[in-house]
């Protein structure tokens, strides 16, 4: 039955990339950080940095609105196509308090302003932030990166907002004479961009216009002068260029896209952009007009234009299905799944052991289906091996430590694996989530690491070797708790103790050539195999640590519980090696810089130390106390 | 008897359970120390050092800690126990250990490696190497050649006196400094300064964290000439006009620079390539159009980042690069290793060793447990 479910749910969840999904607006691809990406990552991505969230909670959005919340890409559309309307959302999230009063705003609980507010908060500062932004990052206060992030926030909205004002129909045509030379209905409305094509169709009226005195100016040059005021004041949102929409003329793959501002002001439009242009355009009048037929209509045209010309540059398909993970939420759902795992469990405790184990392993097995799915969409997507930046190891280790528990589960069929599983997931997942905050995970790679061989073996054998050694370390606190429990039972300890055993060999494997690999990849580009370079020697010492508790063991220094401690201690070495290098700052590994990692580190240790020597000597003393008896 | 003693002694793998806590210290303490003294000075000090000075407690160093534990592990295979199917793949793995510490030393000892630095354009043949120096007087009276006379960074001390047949005068070295500024003199010299030393001094500076990024300098005395060249002088590395002088119609330029290495060959750069992720500042790739010249035949290389090329026993790796106004310059890391084999060799035995082990074992270790827990 459980398995049904499972295979069920697979299948649904396949379905989202078998079945071919109509390209929609959400799907229009854009270049940004090297990275052809969907719009719709693009403008989570944005709202990320000035709201801190993807989606847009009530609490932002207009209270008359009374929707349940709003997406990052129905907001986008509706601050670019009504650019002056964007004051109704309240999206700037400032919690510093001194940057609030400093900017003349009432103390929020919520945190959250809106632009109108911000901007009349920021004229009066703005001479502070002219001479904070020449000062060097070392001497701000957090006040100042404070005050900066607003100001750049407030920046992005407007580049935001603007950045497709050339191809809305903002500039109404009445006047009969002009609608002709135009060759369209008086009454119409066209966009900047449109007016440009036909510029030279108004010339001769200009021509008049210039040449006559202003007591001879009949209604139809009245007008055109109030065109010409227009098209100036669009002219003046130029500086949004941040939407870089449209693919080089040439299809080359190297050559950066252009946002239509830019294209607007180079003049050196190709006929492929041309089109792509319009088509956009009668999209965007689609959307106003909310007649969403033609919208589909044209959409589907700007998705046959993409793919046919431009040398088949962007990869539609890879982009709709960036879309859809981004919806998918698929590590959202694997951590529910653990969580709930892990709660059934402890409820198989006290009633209906079989049953509820049971059912919880399949919450296991389901939240690690969607756990990999996510992770094996990533490699789809950017077409690289499972690790490549900090945040990706994260969530693989993780993958890695519930398949090892989903596999000692299934041996053993008692709970232990289930255990270990929801919280070696869960715990690695939460600080996975917390790097996913910090913007687009899918970052393009530094030349050196530019290696797709290399990454999938080097990298992804240290990671399922950091994996490994995690889950023996795991193991080992089952093994203490276990024998304060019942430190009479030896039989069922000595099964523990084998597992220990057996999943350190198990982690040297990984680790041992992981490191080898690493050094064989040093060796292939930098010229050498070991450069004592803090992360390889943070990789070492895993190793070391590992071969030194196999051979304390067969020396017999340590009994099963110094080495089910030595594995607990394991883990700190590992997550040394993992994050604590790169606080070191120097090597050539220091990727992935985060602040504030030192005091995660640290409470790690000191927890690992505490329960791991803790439990040692509470076990130390149950077995006394039974020899006692 | 008194051999087996010692092989009974040395086969304990109670001294590999010390040898390496004691290098796990020596790792841990190596890299918390490249923060403050870089990475040269302690691979020196922790890494390839024999004895490392606590203070004035000496203890092993990395070296020979490794020794220990290669001699440990040798002699592992006197045990009599391990002979046997069961233990074949703990057999297997310890011999992929022992080639690779034995790889490890082969590099450590005979390995060489160093810099090529070409422009756009221009060839080179020689490696410059990473720390040591050289001082180079070229006797350029000649129409047709120059005469090179070399002295090697272990003579270039304080007090060394460098004369040679080649010469007819002789350089006394009066100190020679690590690191340094040329500063402009302040008050006129005395008239036994000459060349540079008469608008310049040399100015001591602390010891860069990394060691190629000192610029080293020397102030030496040029005597016995029997002219007026006789004088105070002063050098240093990357100084833009050469210091000549002239003694008895024969013209020296005196330079400092890096230790060259000569190759049986040379290598033009045709174009140095640098290409970004577009629209970011993240570099996607850096490649070297290069020409190998080798006895007047030219070949057509591309050498780039993960591709090096590969030429009688050296390794060109594309590893930095200079932006000029015109044109660009590409620097490559040149390394000599005859270990470089043993990693490839023993992490495929180590892997074949372990696994076996693993698949004899782990069946045993997972067990299906039929027990109950006894709650």
């Amino acid at each position: 039955m459980k398995i049904h479910n499972l295979t069920l749910s697979f299948i649904i969840l396949l379905c989202g990339i078998l079945l071919p999904r109509d390209f929609d607006h959400r799907d229009i691809p854009i270049h940004e950080n090297g990275r052809i990406k969907p719009l719709d990552t693009f403008v989570r991505n944005q709202l990320l940095l000035i709201y801190g969230k993807r989606s847009i909670k009530p609490k932002a959005l207009p209270e008359e609105l009374n929707s349940k919340g709003l997406s990052a890409i129905d907001w986008f559309f509706d601050i670019a196509l009504n650019p002056d309307e964007g004051d109704k959302y309240r999206v700037f999230n400032i919690s510093n308090p001194e940057v609030v009063a400093s900017l003349g705003l009432y103390w929020d609980p919520s945190h959250l302003y809106n632009r109108k507010e911000i901007l009349s908060g920021l004229k009066n500062q703005i001479d502070y932030i002219t001479t904070i932004q020449g000062k060097p990052g070392a001497e701000l206060t957090q006040f100042d990166t404070h005050m900066l992030k607003v100001y750049s926030n407030v920046i992005q909205y407007q580049t935001l907002s603007y950045s497709l004002s050339c191809l809305l129909p903002l500039i109404q045509i009445n006047h009969k004479t002009i609608a002709q030379s135009l060759s369209v209905n008086p009454g119409d409305k066209l966009s900047y961009y449109q007016l440009m094509r036909k510029a030279n169709q108004l010339s001769p009226l200009m021509e008049r216009l210039l040449n006559q005195d202003k007591d001879e100016w009949s209604e139809s040059d009245y007008e055109l002068q109030h065109i010409m005021g227009i098209l100036n004041e669009i002219d003046q949102d130029k500086f949004a260029r941040i939407l870089k929409i449209i693919p080089p003329e040439s299809g080359n793959q190297n050559e950066e896209w252009q946002s239509p501002w830019e294209l607007m002001e180079s003049r050196m439009i190709g006929p492929n952009q041309e089109k792509l242009l319009i088509t956009l355009e009668s999209f965007l009048k689609s959307r106003i007009d909310k007649d969403t037929v033609k919208s589909d209509s044209v959409l589907a045209e700007y998705e046959n234009l993409l793919s046919h010309s431009f040398n088949g540059l962007s990869n539609l398909t890879n982009v709709k299905l960036e879309t859809w993970t981004n919806q998918a939420n698929l590590f959202y759902k694997s951590i529910a799944f653990y969580i709930l795992a892990f709660l059934l469990l402890v409820i198989s405790w006290m009633t209906k052991p079989k049953l509820l184990r049971r059912i919880s392993f399949a919450c296991l097995l389901s939240g690690l289906a969607f756990h990999f799915y996510g992770i094996l969409l990533r490699i789809i997507i950017m077409q690289r091996p499972p690790v490549s930046t900090l945040y990706e190891s994260i969530l693989f280790v993780s993958l890695i430590g519930v398949i090892c528990a989903s596999l000692l589960e299934y041996n053993r069929k008692d709970g232990m694996g289930i255990f270990m599983g929801a919280i070696v997931g869960g715990v690695l997942h939460f600080v996975g989530l917390g790097y996913a905050n910090d913007g687009d995970t899918l970052g393009m790679l530094v030349a050196v690491l530019n290696s797709n061989f290399w990454l999938a073996t080097h990298v992804t054998t240290i990671t399922i070797g950091y994996g490994t050694s995690l889950f023996a370390g795991v193991l080992g606190h089952v093994y203490l708790l276990q024998t304060i429990r019942t430190p009479f039972d030896k039989k069922y300890l000595k099964t523990v103790n084998a597992n220990v055993y057996g999943a350190t060999l198990f982690a040297l494997f990984f680790t041992l050539f992981g490191t080898i690999l690493g050094g064989i990849w040093a060796d292939q580009s930098w010229g050498r195999f070991w450069g004592w370079d803090p992360k390889e020697n943070g990789a070492l010492l895993i190793v070391m640590w590992q071969i030194m508790m196999l051979h304390l063991r067969i020396t017999g220094f340590v009994k099963p519980m110094g080495f089910a401690l030595g594995m607990i201690l394991n883990n700190i070495v590992v997550i040394l090696a993992w994050f604590g290098v790169n606080l070191l700052g120097v090597g050539l590994h220091s990727y992935g810089f985060a602040t504030g990692i030192a005091i995660n580190i640290s409470l790690f240790i000191a927890f690992e130390l505490i329960t791991g020597i803790g439990t040692y000597y509470w076990a130390k003393n149950r077995q006394k106390q039974l020899t006692a008896y | 008897m008194r051999i087996k003693d010692i092989i009974n002694f040395l086969k304990q793998p109670k001294i590999f359970v010390f040898a390496i806590i004691w290098m796990m210290m020596l790792v841990v303490l190596g890299t918390l120390a490249q923060k403050d003294m870089g990475l040269y000075t302690a691979q020196n000090r922790y890494f390839s050092a024999w004895i490392t000075w606590f203070w004035f407690v000496p203890m092993p160093g990395g070296r020979l800690t490794l020794v220990i534990i290669l001699i440990n592990l040798s002699f592992f295979f006197f045990k009599k126990s391990i002979w046997k199917i069961k233990k074949l793949g703990i057999v297997i793995l310890h011999l992929g250990g022992i080639l690779l510490l034995v790889g490890g030393g082969l590099t450590a000892m005979f390995s060489s490696e160093g810099n090529m630095v070409i422009e756009e354009g221009a060839q080179s043949n020689h490696v410059e190497d990473y720390h040591f120096m050289e001082l180079a007087i070229i006797n350029t009276s000649a129409v047709n050649f120059d005469e090179f006379t070399i002295f090697d960074q272990p003579l270039l001390k304080r007090n060394q006196v460098l004369a040679h047949a080649n010469l007819n005068f002789e350089i006394e070295i009066l100190n020679y400094l690590e690191n340094c500024e040329p500063t402009k003199r302040t008050s006129p010299a005395g008239i036994q300064y000459k060349g540079m030393l008469k608008n310049f001094i040399l100015n001591e500076l602390k010891p860069e964290k990394e060691d190629n990024w000192n610029r080293p300098g020397m102030i030496y005395k040029i005597s016995n000439s029997g002219t007026n060249a006789d004088g105070m002088y002063g050098i240093f590395l990357g100084q833009s006009i050469s210091q000549t002088v002239s003694v008895n119609d024969k013209d020296y330029t005196i330079i400092l620079r890096r230790k060259r290495t000569y190759l049986p060959f040379s290598i033009e750069l045709l174009d140095f390539k640098k290409i970004l992720h577009p629209g970011t500042d993240i570099p996607k790739s850096y490649s070297s159009d290069i020409n190998l010249i080798e006895n007047g035949v030219v070949r057509k290389i591309l050498i780039q980042m993960n591709e090096p090329l590969r030429h009688k026993g050296y390794t060109f790796f594309q590893s930095s690069f200079i932006e000029g106004p015109n044109s660009e310059t590409t620097v490559l890391a040149v390394v000599k290793n005859y270990g470089r084999l043993f990693p490839y060799i023993s992490s495929i035995i180590m892997c074949i060793g372990l696994l076996f082990h693993l698949s004899q074992k782990l069946p045993d270790l997972f067990r299906k447990s039929k027990e109950k827990i006894a709650v």
